[in-house]
């Protein structure tokens, strides 16, 4: 059985590593949460915006209660979502990963540094980080 | 029968955003506002992509119209990595030339790990405020006049405007609106960082609200502010400087820390 993928606002690109690791034929889908986007305090701007992003995609556009209909689309498939900090879709990703075979997939890094990193202030960071972030990776360029 | 918890629906491409906004609006009838001149559009993205000058960018920036890339909204829905845009940027300019635009690009993925490593730090003061006064000298919504872009401080106004209807402003904008609405209408964060939510198209929890408690000094060792004379620096013509129609900005840095933070300690 395929797997499937689960699009969110934090990846809208059909470039995203997460469809490789999802392999052939998974079926990518994108959920217009309108509890979600109201929580979110969303403007009109906003949804088009999001819109007309996914106007751009050849994926399976659904409208409902994200969690729910998670739950119910995967009928038994494995799923791939791409790796966010949104505390909202973490939540979801860990009542899904108590039922569901879930992988996450983090996006091409900018910077390479050890998780434990000094973030308490942007210029420390960016001491540790500046090599890294001035080496180009060997992704492909747009 | 089953009932399914889901419809689905095709988004269409469109030629104008208010053909966006209709399709939008049959979804999400609830929705306010209009849609934004800048379109969720994947090729003038690749146009502004073609077009990114790094080294202009750094000596411009902070200029409120300089040469920025508008190609926030595009990271921020993942649209376009933060990786793919540095490649470009050093392939163009070289590391040396590159440095600065890379560095603000790095801003993002700074925000973003300390989002990851700690949610609450996103809508909980991470530091006390060090203005002088306490979080509850501070207020729990946004005045009318904020919210009608009628707020008599006409830079402020046509900045606030800018936010509501595009969905876009400068950073340097952005910080002026922050600073205005956190100190001069001592108005919580929060509520500032709310209000940027809703409207920015690249509004992103963990960049957008850790900036505004930079602004508020609940994540910096004091809190940002400007004049009008910062303001008229770093504006075209397009924005009212003139001092009768913004004299609520106007002053010495000195004098406006007075009256903003008259219970602030000085800094040993």
């Amino acid at each position: 059985m395929s797997a499937m993928i689960w699009l969110h606002e934090d990846a809208l690109r059909s470039d995203h590593p997460v469809f490789k690791a999802a392999g052939e034929g998974a079926e990518a889908i994108f959920i217009w949460d309108d509890a979600y986007f109201q929580r979110e305090g969303y403007s009109l701007k906003r949804l088009v915006f999001i819109y007309e992003l996914l106007a751009d995609l050849n994926i399976t556009c659904l409208q409902g209660e994200t969690e729910q209909l998670l739950e119910s689309y995967a009928d038994g498939r494995s799923l791939f979502i791409p790796q966010t900090p949104n505390p909202l879709f973490k939540n979801i990703i860990d009542n899904l990963q108590k039922k569901h075979n879930v992988t996450t997939v983090p996006d091409i890094p900018l910077v390479i540094v050890p998780d434990d990193v000094d973030l308490r202030r942007f210029f420390r960071f960016w001491n540790k980080a500046k090599k890294s972030a001035l080496s180009p990776s060997t992704g492909p360029l747009l | 029968m089953t009932h399914n918890p889901y419809t689905t629906f095709t988004p269409v491409k469109t030629t104008k955003s208010y053909e966006s906004a209709v399709a939008v609006k049959a979804l999400s009838p609830w929705a306010d506002g209009e849609a934004s001149p800048i379109r969720g559009d994947i090729h003038q993205m690749q146009d502004v992509l073609s077009a990114l000058d790094p080294l202009s960018y750094s000596r411009t920036r902070n200029h409120l119209g300089g040469a920025v890339t508008q190609l926030s909204p595009f990271i921020r829905h993942g649209a376009l990595t933060l990786d793919h845009v540095r490649n470009l940027a050093i392939e163009r300019a070289g590391k040396k030339d590159a440095e600065k635009f890379v560095q603000q690009l790095t801003w993002r993925d700074y925000w973003q790990r300390l989002y990851r490593r700690n949610p609450d730090m996103i809508w909980d003061d991470v530091e006390a405020y060090k203005t002088g006064f306490s979080p509850n000298d501070y207020a729990d919504e946004l005045p009318e006049d904020v919210l009608n872009a009628q707020t008599g401080t006409a830079c402020i106004d046509q900045f606030l405007e800018q936010l509501m209807s595009t969905g876009w402003i400068h950073n340097h904008a952005r910080l002026y609106l922050a600073a205005y609405i956190c100190h001069w209408r001592r108005v919580k964060w929060q509520v500032g960082a709310k209000f940027f939510l809703t409207h920015l198209l690249d509004g992103d929890p963990a960049s957008n609200n850790l900036s505004w408690q930079w602004v508020a000094s609940t994540f910096s060792h004091k809190p940002y502010f400007f004049n009008l004379d910062n303001v008229a620096k770093y504006s075209g013509a397009d924005i009212n400087t003139k001092f009768n129609a913004n004299k609520d900005i106007a002053g010495s840095y000195e004098a406006l820390a007075e009256r903003l933070f008259p219970y602030m300690e000085p800094r040993r």
